[in-house]
């Protein structure tokens, strides 16, 4: 559905006026005339005048948002902040596969990338690949979908069970407004790069991994300490040689590594948080503290604020990451207590938020979301308004709604 | 192959849930133990069990998730006794992370979204094997 903003113009002697607007739906293909009359007679021709509104509906993009982690798909809190921040709640399709891995609310659509494997889990077994590899998944498919829904045309999007192993019947995903692909090769092939308007690429150090996964699995029966320890071990060649080397094309990197706060801290639960925010990216703009551009260093606890063991350390600066211009956000602490949250974000600039206290509202309403105490859910929180923000420059520079008055 | 460094882990290890921005349901206290095999364990004192699971479908999925990581696990460790770096060992590890995941996802699903994940397709088809509702 697009939404044509309208405006009046003012012509000799009549005024155009529109009391309601009126939402229609538009398929995004076509140019639709809407004649609207107005209830007043002008007074000084005597007549009456309608006002012609074209909506060119028929180049509004679908705006494309890339992810790339390694925790899964589509259920990640990462995306459920993201959909909140829209509005709404992302659920899966009603009625449909209950193992599709796609979210969708409002205003999104969340797919996950594991849904293009060539190979399902048999396929790879026999080849001897593992799902990070790209020889096990469909690049050109991957492409091919993206761009038509991109363009605005729906598709048959590919379904792979996670529980089974199998490739499902197709699900239709119609075009939304904004589109999220997730998984662990959304910037791999070039062709899909280019596609995606904004990308982000999760990045969590070794430490943290294993810290996480113990947290993950330590309760299942079969799993052991070493059973864990060599199952990233296996997988770390395939993630070193594919899904890595992405990180270079992301406009967002959250680093996740281990606490400077506490000495010899390896349970993962307190978090040092890089944001790495790259230079030079239309209709982004990095976030920053105090001064922008300068290097800071700043612990907000101490007379104004009071905060628990281990506390909260802040830093910001310029930097280059992979040849590119970048400004990083650092993070390291936990937040105890709602004021030490409205505290800090009360000295960030640049957040795109819409008011005052907008951040700190998002973290309470999921603070039962893994990370709403630290680094990750800050800035996950934070990406999220940015891309909302990407978004309505993009659509505003998009809609063209040209009004002419006519007279009868 | 590059190793993963990590400082041995003390003889507990509590999760503390006492958080005052929230309460994470989903966690359940684990300790390590030294078995007689010298591997490390985890005794499970309570497992929390898997938020709104309702129907039938969710039960047998949630059951064959968790009997899947065990076996996989198995097999992992066969395979790989001969060769580490084999490609066959890399697969079956991998598996053995698509099926942790999988459980975890779904554990994680039921606990925020409060409830079944086959709630929408029940209501369209209530008389499958899938939609009985589940009696613990």
């Amino acid at each position: 559905m697009a939404v044509c903003p309208v405006y009046t113009t003012q012509s000799l002697n009549s005024t155009c006026s529109i009391s309601t607007p009126s939402k229609t739906h538009f398929s995004s293909h076509h140019n639709h005339l809407v004649f609207y009359r107005t209830s007043k007679r002008t007074s000084k021709r005597g007549g009456s005048s309608s006002c012609v509104i074209t909506c060119s509906a028929g180049d509004s993009q679908t705006v494309v948002i890339g992810l790339a982690a390694d925790s899964g798909c589509g259920k990640s809190t990462f995306m459920r902040r993201l959909t909140s921040v829209f509005g709404g709640a992302a659920e899966p399709p009603k009625g449909g596969n209950p193992d599709s891995n796609t979210l969708i609310s409002d205003m999104t659509t969340v797919i996950c990338l594991d849904d293009y494997h060539s190979l399902d889990r048999t396929g790879r077994k026999e080849k001897g690949v593992t799902a990070l590899d790209p020889r096990a998944n469909d690049f050109d498919l991957m492409y091919e979908q993206v761009k038509a829904i991109k363009s605005g045309i729906a598709v048959d999007k590919p379904i792979y069970n996670h529980v089974t192993g199998l490739l499902d019947p197709p699900e239709l995903i119609k075009p939304p407004k904004i589109l999220v692909i997730e998984g662990l090769h959304p910037m791999f092939d070039e062709r899909v790069r280019d596609l995606l308007d904004f990308s982000i690429y999760l990045d969590i150090s070794n430490e943290v991994k294993f810290a996480w996964k113990i947290q993950r699995d330590m309760a299942e029966r079969g799993h052991s300490l070493e059973s864990i320890k060599a199952s990233i071990e296996a997988r770390k060649p395939d993630f070193d040689a594919f899904i890595d080397p992405q990180k270079q094309y992301a406009d967002a990197v959250i680093e996740v590594l281990p606490t400077q706060l506490i000495p010899d801290d390896n349970e993962g639960k307190v978090l040092r948080v890089r944001l790495i925010m790259k230079e030079g990216v239309e209709h982004f703009s990095p976030v920053y503290l105090f001064d922008e551009g300068s290097t800071i260093s700043w612990i907000p606890c101490g007379r104004k604020l009071t905060c628990s063991y281990p506390g909260i350390k802040f830093s910001y600066g310029p930097d280059t990451y992979f040849g590119h211009e970048v400004s990083v956000l650092e993070m390291d602490g936990q937040f105890d207590r709602l004021d030490e949250l409205i505290y800090v974000e009360s000295h960030l600039s640049n957040l795109s938020t819409k008011f005052y206290g907008e951040v700190t509202q998002q973290m309470l309403k999921h603070a039962d979301f893994p990370g709403s105490n630290n680094g990750t859910g800050l800035f996950q929180t934070i990406v999220g308004l940015k891309i909302r923000d990407l978004y309505e420059q993009i659509t505003a520079s998009k809609t063209a709604a040209p009004l002419q008055a006519t007279k009868a | 192959m590059a190793t993963l460094r990590f400082n041995s882990l003390t003889g507990t290890l509590e999760k503390n849930p006492t958080s005052s921005f929230s309460s994470n349901p989903r966690l359940s206290w684990a300790y390590f133990q030294c078995n007689n095999k010298g591997e490390r364990r985890a005794s499970r004192m309570t497992v929390k069990a898997m938020g709104a699971a309702k129907y039938k479908g969710t039960q047998m999925r949630e059951k064959k998730l968790t009997e899947m990581i065990e076996k996989k696990v198995t097999e992992a460790k066969q395979v790989c006794e001969g060769d580490e770096t084999s490609d066959e060992c890399k697969v079956a590890w991998d598996e053995v992370e698509e099926v942790s995941q999988a459980k975890a996802d779904l554990r994680l699903r039921l606990e925020i979204e409060k409830k079944d994940p086959l709630e929408s397709f029940c209501e369209e088809n209530p008389e499958t094997e899938e939609c009985k509702i589940y009696e613990d």
